[in-house]
């Protein structure tokens, strides 16, 4: 087979073949590819459904006038095809120059669709904006930051004595079926806040008081991600957002802002301690989620809320204890416990949150095990692993010991062993 | 007799007969014709159209090659086949080298080649400042890619590179990482180069066309050039100002964008989009005037409405400088200044639609012969048109605030870029292959690579817009398999290997067809404009014989149809030229280029903040400006009667 016979027969087939290309790509594509965590078409909330108008608004203008350009097109290739190719110098062009009039009425057409768009384009643009003047009385008030690979989320209602606003990170906790303006600051460079089902996104700009509002229809747990490149590691920059009846997220508040919890070895075990998890590292391309956790998120977040069954003292002292000599309250606070530092996310309440590095995992034993191991495996250019450059031009501690000249490690500061990894996960899982 | 090359012969003879005995051999002008001395001096708008086009695909396969190794990360979640850092470096590059390194000099290669033979003149206004800006470009695209090969690694900041991530505090790994300080660097080179390029078509655009060919006479790809030009000179200076803060910023400790000492990250973004989306209709332009020329050629129709595209294609690009913010649309800029850049960049798509009704009238009753340019050319109207609908959904801006910075946004411009400018670019290639280099690509291997790359560019990227609207971001190195996205990545994965594959068969088919393709007769297409008027294939240094004498808009199409006219014409006007001392030619020079060196040495100390050496190299700059000044305009001319090329 020559490739000129190839090349006749796939010109013959070339319509049936580009349509079983196609037809599979649209059906295929609204039916499975738009149901996912992040789709801006499962929207949950006033604001993303504002958007998602406007987006159906501009399809059908869009729709239409591709269906009537497209047939016109469409005819005149088949309509005016050359028929004799041989002869192509002997044709004598056409002397037709346009006509104004067809020129005009089209111009005029163009503009009106446009209307069609602009319109519920003005209207979106101020209901997304803030929230509405009717309700701002009810709208509750949280802060967003935006740091370097992770989000910090404060409660500026609510205070806590000593301790400022309520402070939690990356899993952010709201009142379903009420407006929430999130406030959107950043610490260092640009982020953006994007929860698709719930808003559309808003960037976190240095220098600049942000804000977007979203409110959830209904109870529920939404996923959401950094939007803007922020850094090496944009890509693992994610969130969670929560949504709690009324009465659920008061008692939520209520809890948080009391201390962490605190056991000490003389403890009762109300159970019998568990035997230790086995730990292989899972690799850098292991999935952070499971299947039991994907089956049902919300009940996933509601479960982790509870105190563990067999939870084992000793160890968690143990852990509490290495928290302390590994240096890592310099940069996390365990209110109530130990630790002061704001640098890293408050892990007060760390253990009742669904995912650990800012999204990226499930909250299980292997994986905050993982994560605490080795956390440059799974989020390179962490500030945990590399340390925190400061004013004063000293660098805070991380894991490693990096040469600020040539960029090379030259030194251990950190390291966590299998059983100290254990003992720290126990402690911080204990923290509800 | 044309206005032009009276001045030339009165004014330049003169002069040269005075100088000629007192030359230094510093100031001995280069005469080779062949080998490489010849290139590196060339002067000919043609030879530097070539060296543009050479350099600008072999870019396009360097910028094709990185976007391979980026869609193999995606094929499954979680990959670990890439790093994240050698992601981000991955695309920002791929970004930046499309861009700037092969879609721009593309254009400008057709620019060079093209524009003097469309508008009948001889050269460009100024010919060493046309092999300057060719130098300087190669010089910007080195420094741009030479993070490749040091410790630092190529950027990696995006090819936007918004501050502050730009800072020192936050893109620098370690105290002596120079892949920002290169990106910074490169890109004002590229910025002196485009802007000398430009300002040059303009004057020639202006000051050049041969008798007769008016303004509204002008083929509509010079139309584009001159409007694309325009919109160079007046957006470079926006991002060469936010490049030049930045550079303070980080070698000088201002503080332009540094948030702590008061500086303003939002200033970057509007002084970059200020340049940016004109920059967006500097890539589409070109190829709309392309795409202008090779329709009504196989249409055999004039172009439908004429002074309609001519108009559209200049109020694109007014407008075109009104919208810039609507690419921040979710960085919080109150709803007033929204809704204005919404309605503007919702206007935009009116002359933009104007272009696709004319181009549709253009066909519309014409005798269309499919040839490879010509399926290039309608295979842009299709997927560009596809582009611009995605694009008037993102004027809306809240619905835009779903989709800005998703892959619905990749799946938007790779429409409008490889779906729009390439595949225009693609079959320009095609449709001044015979005049170039007076052979052919074969029908059948050129509509198969046509076919492979419209395939694998539409497996490719229209699933990105289902990837966008479910929630995918940007820039990201991995994703997770949870999240819906695994199929639709999967298969743009296996299509930007089949479109690879499209590509390699393009070339592939090109360099065959360069040493043994089909011969071609001088006039292959039956084509309606001047360049295919010259003498022979590939044209001669000279370009036209005799100054062409323009009667109409289609001006060959004309002259084939008053054959006995224009040869009386040609014989009288051959006549007076010769008695006005022949075509007048540019000599060759060496200054460009060592001008460029310069450049070069000093960036590349600068970058790595040995201020010595970057005044060197400066100094060698302004030494190279200097002496192409002393050296003089030069100049020589041709006698055609006598076929012998008389020195003065």
């Amino acid at each position: 087979m020559t490739l000129k016979s190839i090349y006749k027969l796939l010109k013959r087939r070339a319509l049936p073949c580009l349509a079983v290309a196609v037809i599979p790509l649209f059906t295929g594509g609204w039916f499975n590819w738009l149901s996912g965590h992040q789709s801006t078409f499962d929207t949950h909330g006033p604001v993303a459904r504002s958007q998602l108008d406007v987006f159906y608004a501009t399809c059908w203008v869009t729709g239409i006038t591709f269906l009537i350009v497209a047939s016109f097109m469409a005819y005149a290739m088949v309509k005016f095809r050359a028929r004799k190719t041989d002869d192509l110098q002997a044709l004598t062009p056409d002397p037709g120059h346009g006509n104004p009039l067809i020129e005009l009425s089209l111009i005029g057409l163009s503009v009106l669709a446009l209307v069609f768009i602009a319109v519920p384009t003005l209207k979106a643009i101020w209901y997304t904006y803030d929230v509405p003047a009717e309700e701002k009385a009810n709208a509750y008030e949280v802060n967003a930051i935006g740091l370097q690979w992770w989000f910090r989320f404060e409660y500026p209602k609510e205070q806590i004595d000593g301790a400022g606003p309520l402070t939690t990170a990356n899993e952010l906790v709201i009142p379903a079926g009420r407006p929430v303006r999130v406030n959107l600051r950043t610490s260092d460079v640009i982020h953006s806040f994007w929860v698709p089902k719930l808003a559309g996104k808003v960037d976190m700009m240095p220098n600049r008081g942000n804000h977007l509002w979203l409110q959830a229809d209904n109870p529920g747990y939404f996923w959401g991600q950094c939007a803007e490149f922020c850094g090496e590691s944009h890509a693992v920059m994610r969130f969670r957002v929560i949504a709690l009846a009324e009465a659920d997220f008061a008692a939520w508040v209520a809890h948080q802002k009391k201390p962490a919890r605190s056991l000490t070895a003389e403890s009762n075990s109300v159970a019998a301690p568990e035997t230790p998890y086995v730990y292989t590292n899972p690799g850098r391309n292991a999935p952070g989620y499971t299947a039991a956790f994907e089956a049902n998120p919300f009940a996933g977040w509601l479960s982790q809320q509870e105190i563990a069954k067999g939870e084992n003292p000793a160890s968690i002292a143990a852990g509490r204890e290495l928290f302390k000599q590994k240096g890592c309250v310099t940069c996390h606070s365990v209110r109530g416990n130990e630790g002061m530092g704001v640098t890293g996310p408050d892990l007060t309440h760390v253990g009742a949150r669904s995912t650990i590095a800012a999204g990226l995992l499930e909250n299980t034993p292997q994986n905050l095990h993982h994560w605490i191991t080795k956390p440059n495996e799974l989020k390179p250019g962490n500030k945990m692993f590399v340390g925190v450059p400061t004013s004063g031009g000293s660098v805070m501690a991380g894991y490693v010991a990096i040469d600020r000249e040539t960029g090379e490690t030259v030194g251990h500061n950190i390291v966590v062993n299998d059983d100290e990894a254990r003992a720290l996960v126990a402690y911080l899982h204990s923290l509800k | 007799m044309s206005a032009q090359s009276q001045t030339h012969s009165a004014g330049h003879a003169g002069h040269d007969a005075a100088s000629a005995e007192k030359r230094s051999w510093l100031f001995t002008r280069p005469t080779a014709k062949t080998g490489l001395i010849s290139w590196l001096t060339t002067v000919d708008h043609k030879k530097i159209g070539l060296l543009y086009a050479m350099s600008a695909l072999f870019f396009f396969l360097v910028g094709g090659f990185e976007a391979l190794l980026i869609r193999l990360q995606l094929a499954v979640p979680n990959n670990t086949l890439i790093s994240h850092q050698l992601y981000n470096e991955l695309f920002t590059m791929h970004a930046t080298t499309m861009i700037f390194l092969a879609v721009m000099p593309l254009s400008a290669a057709f620019f060079n080649y093209m524009m003097p033979l469309q508008i009948g003149a001889r050269d460009v206004a100024f010919p060493r400042l046309n092999g300057f800006a060719f130098w300087v470009f190669l010089v910007g695209a080195i420094i741009l890619n030479i993070g490749w090969f040091v410790k630092s690694g190529a950027p990696d900041a995006g090819w936007f590179g918004y501050a502050p991530l730009t800072s020192t505090a936050y893109s620098n790994q370690f105290t002596k990482d120079m892949s920002t300080d290169l990106w910074i660097m490169g890109l004002q080179i590229l910025g002196v180069s485009s802007v000398v390029g430009s300002l040059n078509f303009i004057v020639t655009i202006i000051n050049m066309r041969a008798p007769g060919m008016t303004m509204m006479r002008l083929p509509v790809f010079t139309w584009m050039t001159l409007i694309t030009a325009f919109l160079i000179i007046l957006s470079f200076p926006a991002i060469t100002i936010a490049l030049v803060e930045l550079m303070m910023d980080r070698s000088f400790g201002t503080s332009f964008f540094d948030v702590s000492n008061g500086g303003l990250p939002i200033l970057w973004q509007h002084l970059f989009w200020i340049f940016g989306h004109p920059e967006v209709y500097i890539l589409i332009l070109p190829a709309m005037g392309v795409v202008s020329e090779i329709l009504p050629t196989f249409a055999r129709k004039p172009l439908f409405g004429y002074p309609i595209v001519v108009f559209s294609g200049a109020t694109i690009g007014f407008l075109g400088f009104g919208v810039w913010s609507h690419h921040m649309f979710t960085t919080g800029m109150g709803t007033v200044a929204t809704a204005a850049f919404s309605l503007l960049t919702m206007a935009i798509a009116v002359p933009t639609g104007v272009k696709m009704f004319n181009w549709i009238g253009t066909l519309w009753g014409g005798t269309l012969r499919m040839t490879t340019p010509m399926m290039f050319a309608l295979g842009f109207m299709w997927m560009f048109m596809m582009g611009g609908f995605s694009g008037v959904m993102h004027s809306a801006a809240p619905a835009d605030a779903q989709q800005q910075d998703s892959y619905f946004v990749v799946a938007h411009f790779h429409y409008v870029l490889i779906g729009g400018s390439v595949f225009a670019l693609l079959g320009g290639i095609q449709y001044w292959f015979p005049l170039v280099f007076g052979r052919k690509v074969s029908e059948s291997w050129g509509k198969t690579s046509f076919w492979v790359i419209f395939a694998g560019f539409n497996i490719t990227f229209f699933p990105m817009h289902f990837l966008g609207l479910n929630g995918m971001p940007r820039r990201t190195a991995v994703y997770d398999g949870n999240m819906g996205w695994n199929e639709a990545n999967f298969i743009a994965t296996i299509g930007a290997l089949i479109l690879g594959v499209g590509i390699a068969i393009y070339f592939g088919v090109m360099v065959y067809t360069y040493f043994k393709g089909e011969k071609t007769s001088r006039d292959e297409w039956g084509a309606r404009t001047l360049e295919w008027t010259v003498s022979t294939t590939p044209p001669p240094e000279h370009n036209f014989d005799v100054i062409p004498t323009v009667h109409a808009r289609d001006a060959f199409w004309y002259e084939k149809t008053h054959a006995g006219e224009i040869a009386k014409e040609k014989a009288s006007n051959a006549l007076a030229e010769e008695s006005h001392g022949g075509i007048h030619m540019p000599s060759q020079s060496w200054f460009p280029i060592v001008a460029a060196l310069g450049i070069l040495i000093g960036a590349l100390f600068f970058v790595n903040h040995i201020m010595l050496g970057a005044i060197a190299g400066g100094a060698i700059m302004f030494l190279g400006v200097y002496l192409w000044a002393a050296e003089g305009p030069g100049g020589y001319h041709i006698h055609l009667d006598s076929k012998k090329i008389n020195k003065h």
